[in-house]
Parts: C-alpha cells; structure tokens; sequence
C-alpha cells in the first residue's frame, strides 16, 4: 500500500498525533519512513541565521546545530524507533511548506504526512513570509496524497473499515476517488461516496426554495452514479449520498455520522477569493474539524 | 597572528573554503582574529595612491564642514541626533584620517572603520543629494568598503557572500543546476493551473532574457512561477540561462571589486551568448544597480552599459500594463490604504520612480495609494539597505536604523506596504516582526497574479 | 608698502590665484576616470552636459533645491554671505577704479548704497555662519581649526575694507591691510580649501554628469535636487 512516507513533523507536541499514525502506518506496511523537519526559517537574507521554530529564538544555523536537531528528533521519537523501523531523519532550512515539497521532490514519495496546525498560526514563524498556511501549500502542491492528522481524535489508524470521500465532481475530485478506491480494496472496507450541496447563500446567489434543493440532490445523486458506481461495483460494500449544507460542515457529521475512520478529498486550487483569505478551502476545513485522519488527493 | 584562520586578507574562492568560514558558528573566531589582523599600511597607501582621483580627493578637501548632510541620513535621525552619525563626520573620521595618517592606521583604528562602514552607512546615497558641493558619501563608503575588505576587515557575512560569488557566481549556494531544476520544478508545480506555462532555457535570440536574485531559487521558488506566469500571460517570448542567471552582488555591499567584475561578466556572458533583445531583472534593487548600473564599469565597458538593454522588473510591468499586454480584473484592484517603497538603488540611483507609480495607477483603486514622505529619490533607505540586513555583527544598529521606515509606514496610515526590492522587503519585513505595527508587504508579483484577467489559452479546462 | 602691495604683489597674488585655478582645473577633470569613478562621461557628453548643468544651475538659486529648503536658515546665511563674498569684491566702484588705472578695463558697478548693504549683509552671515558652527552639535563636531581659518581668510578682508572706508583709525593703514589680506585671499584660493570657489563647480558638475549619465538621466528622469 505504502512504501515510502515522508512524514514533516516539528517534532513537538502539536506533532504527537501526526506522529502516532505515521509510525503506525509504517509498520504496518513495513513502509520507509522519512522524518523530516524544518528547524529554521532563514530569517535574514543572506545571513546565517534562522528563527528556531521551537523556541522562536535566532540560531546561527551550522553543521552542529542540525546534527544537534537530529539527535533531539532521534531522542524525541526513541521509543518509536526501537522496533527495526527503516527510517531517515532528514533536516532542512527554509519556510517549511517549500522544503516539505522539495524533500517530496527528491525522494517522491507515496504518502506525505503532516501534523496539524500548531495552534498559534498567527504568530508562529512559519507564517512569516507566504501567504497562506504550510497546510495548503503542500495540498496544493503536493504530487503523493497528503495525510494530515490535525485532531488527536483523528490520530488512529489501523484497521480503517470505513471511508468517506467527498466530491465535488471535478478532475482532482477523480484522482481523489481513485486513491479511495485503491485504499478501500486494499483495506476491504466500506466506501462512501458523498456529496455536499453547498446551499450558503455566497454559492448559490439566493436562498433556494426547498424543491429546488431536492432537485439538486437528484441531480447530485445521479452524477455521482454515473460517474463512479461502475467503479464502485468492484467494492463489496459502498454507499452514495448528498446532504445539503455547508459542504464542510456536512462532510464532518456525515463521516461521524457512519463511523468512517478516513476522509479521501481532493484539494482545490481553485478556491473562491473569499473562502480563500478567510476559511481556506473546504478540505482544510475538514481537516481542522474532522475526527478522523483526512487525505487530500490532487494528482 | 596577523592572519587568521578565519580572518585573513585573502578571499575565500571555493564551495569548501565557503564552507570551512561557515562552520565558525556567527563568525565568532572569526571576529577574535580580527582583533590581530596586522595591517599592511604600504598596500593601503599604495592602493589609495593608485585609485583615489581627483573626485574622491576634491570631495574630501572641499567639504565645507556646513553639516547640511546630517538631516539627510537617516541613521542621524533615528540614532537622536548623535553628531557621530553626520555623514560628513563618518566618512572623515574614516577614509578622511587614513589619507591624512597615510596609511599608518592600527588594527583597532580599521575595526571602528569597519563598523562605521558598514553599520552606519548603507550607501543609500541620499547625503550626495543633500550637499551644496555635490559630495556623495555613499560612494566614498563604498570606496572605503574596498579598501577594507583589501584588508581582511569585513563583516563575516560579507566575506562569505562575496564568497559564494567567487565560488557560485551566485550569492547563495545554488548551483546553475538547482536553478534551472528548481525552475522546471516550479512550472511544473504551476502547470495544471496555468495551462502552457514552460521554463524556455538559453533560447537564443528571445526578447527577454530573465536574470533572477539566488534566494528565490533556495527560499522562496514560488516568486520563480509567478515569473514565468506573467511573461506567459502577457505573451513574452523569453528566456532564463542555465549560466549567468544571477543578478545580485553581494560582492558589491562586500568592496570585493574582482568578485563583482567576475559576477557580473557571467551575466553578460549569457547576454552575449544567447543574444536577447533585452534582459530583465527580478524585484531586486541592489541586483540591478549591480548588473545594470554599475556592472559595466566593473567589466571595462567604455559606453557604462550592459551588452543588451537591461531594464528593472518594474519597467517591464509598467510597460506590460500600459500595452495591454497584462490585464488588470478592475473589480480586483486593491481597496485598501497602501503605500510603496521606493529602493535606493533603482529610483535614486537610476531615477525609475515614474515606473513604479504607473504599475499602482494599474493595481490600485483610484484614492486608496499613499505615498511615504518624503518619497521617491529622496524617500529614505529601508534600513537594512548595503549589506545591513545580513550582518549579524550589527544587528541592533539595524534594528534600530529600521525606526524611519517604520515611522514613515506608520505616517501614511496604509497596512500593506509593497516593496519591489528584496532588501526592503526584508527590512520591512523585519521592522513588522521587532515592533509589532500590523503590517503586510509583498512583492509585485504575487499582488498581480491575484488580479490578473488570465488570457484564455492559459485557462485550466473545468 | 601701498606700492609693493598695488604693484608687484597684486600682479603676484592675481596670477597665482589665475593660473591655480586653471591648472587645478584642468587636473581635476584629467583626473576624473570613467571606470575608477564609474561614470561613462566620454561616452555620452551630451546626457553629461546637461546633468553637469542642472546640478549646477539648481544649486545656485536660493531655495533652488530640497537641500537648501530643508535648512531655510542655513541658506538664507549662506547666500547672504556668497553674494556679498562674490559681488561686492568684483563691483565695487573703488575696486573698478582701481582696475581701470591697473589694466584699462573695469566692470559694471555698484552702488554705495548697495554696496555698503551688500557688505555688511555678508559679514553678518558670516557672523550666522560662525555661530551655526558653536552652536549647532552636528556642525561643532566637523568644525576645525583650519575651517575657521578659512572663514578668517574671507572675511578678513571685508572687515578691513570696512573700517577704512569708514575711516575709523588710520585710513592708510586700514587701506594696506585690506589690499594685503585680499591679496593673501587670492593667493590662498588654489591651495585650501578656498578652492572651492572653483572646485564647486567641478565637484556639483562631477556629480551632475553621474546623475546624467548614470543614474537615470539617460532613463529620461532628471534628478529632482
């Protein structure tokens, strides 16, 4: 299934959940696992030094201080380490959504795992130069699936019987449903194909009447039947269904809703300008808000 | 021990010798060294006897002493006033009492030199404009820069960066081949989005060659894609070179002279080898006083100008937006207060002012652009202008030196704050993170891939 | 004395003053170098030409730049004292007079009136402009000895010209003094910093030519001193 995870963590305790399923997922797999952190972010032009992203102090960035990095990630992750796991400890300078998708570049990959938001995005070093989170950079831009565990309620995995994955029709939203597939056959278990009708009046112009919704989910229902369910036959158990809502919200309490233990999505780079600047995309809503590991699928 | 491990005379001119001043974490033996560095006064006498004309030695023989230069300089201004930081006091406390000592001046003299030099003075070149007699003291300093990096006496950071020039040809460590690679990489990261988006690299005769600044190829590539976003859009037949692709000089805020000759001729080898009909900077001021304004002098061309027609990044904008050839969504233009900052080194220096207006009256609604005052060549350096930026050594003079610019950001009353130059984006990004005023800044362009009208051939299919 | 002074040391003390100038001149722009001070002047006289003559020319009006309007009073002492310094010693009537009888040609004149105003307007900014140099932190700290003696150079010859043609004490003697520190003032041009009586406009069209060459005068902008 896997063999090679890349796993960005900041080997902190934001990063402890994230972390629990990597290595989980490494073993049992007998995957290569590559951890890989940022430790600094080049703070000052052409200057030697990089603002920690730990204690947010000013270090001089020398061979010692990165092998000085790599022994504490060793010490921090040691008793993960024990069991014959293959693994690289890997560390980089630089604004860490870059330097994650470069490490992809280089040792591609099948699975990039990340931990969710450290909790004080605005302050946090990481947000000093781009634009937009480290998160959707790399779902954006990544060529694997993206695993981001954000919520410690979301950090199992292992013996997943249940998927969701959510689409909204597009490309991405088909190699999303490719991966489903592939993980769902793999794994034997349940998948479900699910839609949200995003009924918020920013989508929609107008508040629609109750009838033109439920035409929209027939709509809904048969696209998804056209599109998917010869594909889906191939699978012992799935289901198809569309709510109406706000799509993230609606996809949160349907995969609570049926037990899933993973959320497939693809990730749109195609936001709406304001969804954008305030909420970010749908999927990385989800992942804030779901109780359960979540794959962002672009390629 | 008169030369160092660390700190000697001789430049540092391969990746290992690079590296060997790098492990000396913050350049701490370097700095011990220093202190028992031996001066060779005949080489300095010698060097001042053979380059210091009749320019340098007029300025300095006729300065009136009036004092008229101190309000000019900012490092005056935010530093109370101190009459040490009158620009004419500098620069004669400095290169003044070596020509009158001959010469004959000790290591502790040459280690305040360096200071002065380096920490109080950005060679932002405002003071020349200020003096009745026409005297630049920007340029004495820069004067004074080389006769000090002659003698080992330089800030660490710019013994290295002068360095990587000598081993790179780039200011980074970035090899000709983690530019292109990163290059293709970023397109390629771009592709889906923006149909047809290619890196064209050493196609000759193209009518744009695109010279970069080495730290968006190791930092920041996404200013790479947005690059070749806007050339695609606007339909630009253009080309990046797999050798000579970077336009900045560290080299320049070094005094490291043959480093900057041998720089800059990489550059305009690649003009001269791929033949374009112009070359095109990166948002970078001090890369294109180097390679544009200052470069041909370095590499012996009588006529002052590079191989082909060099123009700024902002050139190129202004002429884009005004032929049409980029186009603005109007209901996308900024509606926020904003103001810009003008770099030294290319509207002072090359009195590109009217360029960088042009573009706002494209990108911003009518009414919501301030301008800083004062402004344009005689709008104030950023603070971390010449080298400041990056020298650990001064930080706190920086930090300091960073005051004008906040108080003219905080004057105009804007929150976001365009900076077209990278030094000046990183002092003002750093001014925001030492005092918490509220403050965005970003290049240009990023600020106009968000409101460009895409042409349709570079529209995804949904 | 009075003789010597109008005689030979006149003659002596104009052709020093002539001819320092002149080969001071010269050297200055046979020693301007286009790589060292990287300015391409050979290459483009014309963009140099006229960069040499804007900065010049601005900086020779009164509030002509935002140099000279940043420090509103440094400028009105300033040229206060450089009119009086340059009009008063060329065309006063004694001088023309004097002149006429030496070589056969004098300049236009002045009036007494305006003379008399002229003179006593430049020593009274000189009297600005020494205190600007006591009182001010960021002038004190650049003021040395020699540059008040350059200010003593220059005035001294106002000074004695005045008390003689007020006829205070011995008028003769005055008259002496004043030819005598005038004369030192010519003699004194080509070798301090009095140069700058020349070097100005060399040093403002040096700078001029940058600007008109390089920095941005050929992109079409004109410095905005």
């Amino acid at each position: 299934m896997f063999t090679k995870i890349l796993f960005a963590t900041s080997a902190t305790k934001e990063s402890d959940h994230a972390a629990r399923v990597a290595f989980n997922i490494a073993g049992s797999y007998d995957a290569h696992l590559d951890i890989f952190h940022v430790p600094g972010v080049p703070s000052r032009g052409y200057s030697q030094v990089v603002v920690d992203v730990k204690t947010k102090e000013r270090v001089d960035v020398d061979d010692d201080y990165l092998e000085w990095v790599k022994d504490e990630i060793r010490t921090y992750y040691a008793k993960y380490l024990e069991n014959g796991l293959r693994y690289d400890i890997t560390v980089a300078i630089g604004f860490p959504a870059r330097e994650i998708l470069r490490q992809a570049k280089d040792t591609e990959p099948d699975l990039i795992l990340l931990g969710g938001s450290t909790g004080d995005e605005e302050e946090a070093v990481y947000k000093k130069s781009m634009a937009g989170t480290t998160l959707q950079k790399i779902a954006r831009s990544a060529k694997c699936p993206v695993l981001v565990v954000n919520r410690p309620a979301a950090s199992f995995w292992g013996g997943l019987s249940n998927i969701t994955f959510g689409t909204d029709f597009s490309k991405a939203s088909d190699k999303a449903f490719e991966f489903a597939m592939k993980v769902a056959k793999n794994l034997d278990c349940e998948l479900n194909v699910f839609h949200a009708l995003d009924i918020t009046s920013g989508a929609t112009g107008e508040m629609l009447s109750q009838d033109e919704i439920e035409q929209k989910i027939r709509e809904a229902l048969r696209m998804i039947r056209g599109r998917y369910e010869s594909r889906l036959k191939e699978l012992k158990h799935y289901s198809m269904d569309v709510w109406e809502g706000i799509p993230f919200i609606e996809i949160v309490k349907y995969a609570r809703d049926i037990h899933s233990d993973l959320i497939v999505m693809a990730h749109h780079s195609k936001k709406t300008e304001k969804a954008d600047a305030i909420l970010g995309s749908n999927v990385e809503q989800v992942i804030v808000r779901a109780g359960c590991p979540v794959i962002s699928v672009n390629r | 021990m008169p030369e160092g491990k660390y700190c000697n005379k001789t430049p540092v001119n391969t990746p290992e010798e690079v590296n060997f001043l790098l492990s000396d974490t913050s350049g701490n033996q370097y700095y011990k060294e220093m202190k028992n560095l031996e001066v060779d006064s005949d080489l300095l006498w010698a060097t001042i006897q053979k380059t210091l004309k009749s320019r340098l030695r007029t300025w300095l023989e006729i300065c009136a002493h009036c004092g008229m230069c101190a309000d000019s300089c900012f490092l005056y201004l935010v530093n109370d006033r101190d009459p040490k930081q009158v620009p004419a006091y500098k620069i004669q406390s400095t290169l003044g009492e070596i020509i009158k000592r001959k010469g004959k001046v000790d290591n502790a003299f040459m280690r305040h030199a360096m200071e002065v030099a380096w920490a109080q003075c950005t060679c932002c070149n405002r003071c020349g404009t200020y003096c009745p007699h026409g005297i630049d003291t920007g340029i004495m300093f820069g004067y004074l820069r080389g006769l000090l990096y002659q003698q080992g006496f330089v800030p660490w950071e710019m013994k290295i960066g002068a360095g990587m020039h000598r081993a790179y040809r780039a200011q980074m460590d970035v090899t000709n081949e983690d530019f292109v690679e990163t290059f293709e990489w970023m397109v390629e990261e771009n592709e889906e989005e923006y149909i047809g988006l290619t890196v064209p690299v050493d196609v000759e005769n193209a009518d744009i060659m695109y010279t970069v600044n080495a730290r968006e190829v190791k930092h920041y590539p996404e200013d790479l894609a947005e690059a070749a976003i806007l050339f695609h859009a606007a339909g630009e037949n253009w080309t990046v070179p797999s050798e000579g692709w970077e336009q900045t000089s560290l080299a320049m805020f070094a005094g490291d002279w043959a480093a900057c000759k041998m720089q800059v001729e990489s550059v305009y080898a690649a003009m001269e080898k791929l033949k374009p009909k112009r070359m095109i900077g990166t948002e970078c001021g001090h890369a294109h006083r180097a390679t544009v304004i200052e470069g041909p002098y370095w590499a012996g061309r009588e006529n002052g100008l590079p191989p082909v027609e060099s123009i700024h990044y902002v050139e190129w904008l202004a002429e884009a937006l005004r032929e049409g050839k980029l186009k603005i969504d109007p209901s996308k233009r900024i509606r926020e207060l904003v103001t810009m900052q003008d770099s030294c080194n290319y509207v002072r220096n090359q009195g590109l002012k009217n360029a960088t207006r042009e573009i706002m009256s494209h990108i911003v609604e009518p009414g919501y652009f301030v301008e800083m005052s004062p402004n344009k060549e005689h709008n104030f350096c950023c603070g971390g202008g010449g080298g400041f930026n990056g020298i650990g050594l001064f930080r706190k003079q920086r930090n300091k030196g960073l005051e004008k610019k906040r108080d003219q950001i905080l004057a105009t009353g804007a929150k976001l704050v365009l900076a077209p130059c990278h030094n000046c984006w990183d002092a003002i990004r750093d001014l925001e993170e030492e005092f918490k005023i509220g403050i965005r800044w970003s290049f240009l362009k990023p600020i106009i891939i968000k409101m460009l009208v895409l042409p349709d051939h570079m529209k995804p299919e949904e | 004395m009075h003789e010597f002074l109008t005689g030979i040391f006149f003659w002596f003390a104009i052709t020093v003053c002539l001819v320092g100038m002149l080969v001071r001149f010269v050297l200055y722009f046979r020693g301007l170098s286009w790589q060292l001070d990287r300015v391409a002047y050979k290459a483009h006289p014309k963009a140099g030409m006229k960069g040499a003559f804007r900065s010049i020319y601005k900086w020779l009006i009164p509030y002509g730049t935002y140099g000279w309007r940043t420090q509103p009073f440094m400028a009105a002492a300033f040229f206060g004292f450089h009119i009086g310094a340059v009009v008063v010693p060329l065309f006063l009537s004694a001088h023309n007079i004097f002149l006429e009888n030496k070589v056969g040609f004098s300049l236009f004149t002045l009036n007494a009136g305006v003379a008399d105003f002229l003179t006593w307007l430049a020593v009274v900014c000189a009297f600005f402009l020494i205190l600007r140099r006591i009182v001010l932190p960021e002038v004190r700290i650049l003021t040395t000895l020699y540059d008040y003696f350059i200010l003593f150079i220059a005035l001294a010859p106002f000074l004695t010209g005045l008390t003689a043609r007020y006829h205070v004490g011995d008028y003769s003697f005055w008259l002496n003094l004043h030819i005598f520190c005038g004369e030192l003032l010519l003699i004194a041009i080509p070798f301090t910093k009095m140069s700058h009586v020349f070097l100005f406009f060399a040093s403002r069209a040096q700078l001029g030519m940058d600007f008109g060459i390089k920095r941005g005068g050929m992109k079409g902008t004109k410095m905005a001193w």
